[in-house]
């Protein structure tokens, strides 16, 4: 397997369960 | 994109010995006091030193907070206050009350003293590192999550640490509700700037930057009602900082609202919201002067010559004439005498406290150490020797100017 990028913990999601970044935006720009 | 952010001065304190004469009845104990006192020392090299990041700072604080925590939580089990709790007077100065010090005989007053210098040195770090020219994407993970911790360190002061002392804070002071408020509200805005500025970048939607913008212009407001009964002379400079944030981010606001509306094809909304726009710009720009203007704690700056202010200038006054191109063809829509009423609420990029925790006693502080400091020992060689009264010095800060923004990218 692939060496894992990031360190764990890095995404979240939102109360929406929206998955987020480390600054709370969503993880895809929804333009 | 350079960011800009006002910073009151640190904290100073008066050095510390932690010479307890004969009350440290042991080698260990009397190590206990050594490293107080060089610990203590290097954590506030730390705060003006320019090599220290956060994972610097961090260590350095707890090795200091490890062992003061041994003067203030109860060794011997009982429920009773720890007996050297009230041995060694501090002194510290206050970010907005110049170099008049405050002296509380308390361990408690120290840790939280110590604790908001802490913090006060976190957002300077973000600050620094913010007002880069071109600012990588970890550079402003460090700025948000710096910004995060502060506000997570007052945070955590206000409702658990200051409440233990027995001397309140007088008016003005750091560690008084109003003052330590407005600063951890201005962190949490100051975080969603960086978000604001990413989610442009990363092209979010309109609606989810005016909305963040929005909330963030009501957290600078909030901030500056806070502070609105304390005396002008040392809360004037930074309250204009405020206000000037505010109105920066509500022409956000309405420059990116006008911009949902548009693609709504509510075009003479969208004018309207644009020209609201406009006339929050217009204010900000006024409060920069007069911020550059007023005399008060913290640094100098001409804000509204930055980069990142003159950009959201350029961007009101294309949107709006594109709207206003869009409807002399299109829409002929009536532009409303109103300007539309902001209901936003942001679901993303609001800035949450980092929750702070105090490091664990140090291991040096053993219940059998503690019981060979002699309280009664040191009160009469505390008559024999006066103590000298030591001279609270201003702290000789690094320049925290920001780099020069020239808006070149080189590709």
């Amino acid at each position: 397997p692939n060496i894992p990028e990031g360190l764990p913990g890095d995404k979240s999601t939102n109360r929406d369960g929206v998955l987020v970044d480390e600054f709370g935006l969503p993880q895809i720009p929804a333009t | 994109m350079a960011h800009w952010f006002h910073r009151n001065p640190l904290k100073a304190t008066a050095p510390v010995s932690f010479n307890f004469y004969g009350v440290a009845g042991s080698p260990a104990a009397n190590k206990i006091c050594n490293d107080l006192r060089t610990t203590r020392a290097r954590l506030l090299e730390m705060f003006t030193d320019l090599t220290c990041n956060p994972e610097i700072m961090k260590n350095a604080t707890d090795a200091y907070f490890s062992l003061l925590q041994g003067f203030i939580i109860s060794l011997d089990g009982s429920t009773q206050e720890n007996k050297m709790r009230f041995i060694q007077n501090f002194k510290w100065t206050d970010t907005l009350q110049g170099n008049t010090p405050s002296a509380q005989q308390d361990a408690v007053f120290e840790l939280v003293s110590m604790a908001f210098n802490v913090a006060i040195w976190y957002t300077k770090f973000a600050s620094r590192l913010a007002g880069k020219e071109n600012i990588t994407e970890a550079e402003a993970k460090d700025v948000h999550r710096s910004l995060k911790v502060a506000a997570g360190i007052f945070k955590n002061l206000k409702e658990v640490h200051i409440p233990r002392l027995i001397t309140p804070a007088e008016k003005g002071r750091d560690l008084e509700p109003r003052v330590i408020d407005a600063y951890i509200i201005q962190c949490q805005a100051e975080a969603q700037e960086v978000t604001i500025a990413r989610a442009i970048e990363l092209k979010h939607n309109a609606t989810l930057i005016a909305a963040l913008a929005f909330e963030t212009a009501n957290f600078y407001q909030k901030a500056d009602h806070t502070l609105n009964t304390l005396e002008p002379e040392c809360s004037s400079k930074w309250r204009k900082y405020l206000q000037l944030k505010q109105h920066f981010y509500m022409a956000y606001a309405y420059c990116y609202h006008g911009q949902t509306l548009l693609a709504s094809d509510k075009c003479g909304e969208a004018i309207r919201s644009l020209q609201e726009a406009e006339k929050c710009y217009s204010r900000a720009e006024a409060l920069c002067k007069e911020y550059r203007q007023t005399k008060g704690p913290g640094s100098t700056a001409k804000p509204s010559e930055q980069l990142f202010f003159l950009k959201l200038g350029g961007l009101i006054k294309n949107t709006l004439e594109k709207c206003q191109r869009e409807n002399g063809f299109i829409y002929f829509h009536k532009v409303p005498a109103e300007p539309p009423q902001l209901e936003l609420k942001a679901s993303y990029g609001l800035a949450e406290p980092v929750a702070f925790e105090l490091p664990a006693l140090s291991e040096q502080c053993t219940p059998e150490v503690y019981a060979t400091f002699d309280l009664t020992k040191g009160a009469k060689n505390d008559k024999a020797k006066p103590k000298q009264e030591e001279e609270v010095k201003p702290v000789k800060e690094p320049d925290l100017k920001p780099q020069k923004d020239t808006g070149c990218v080189i590709s």
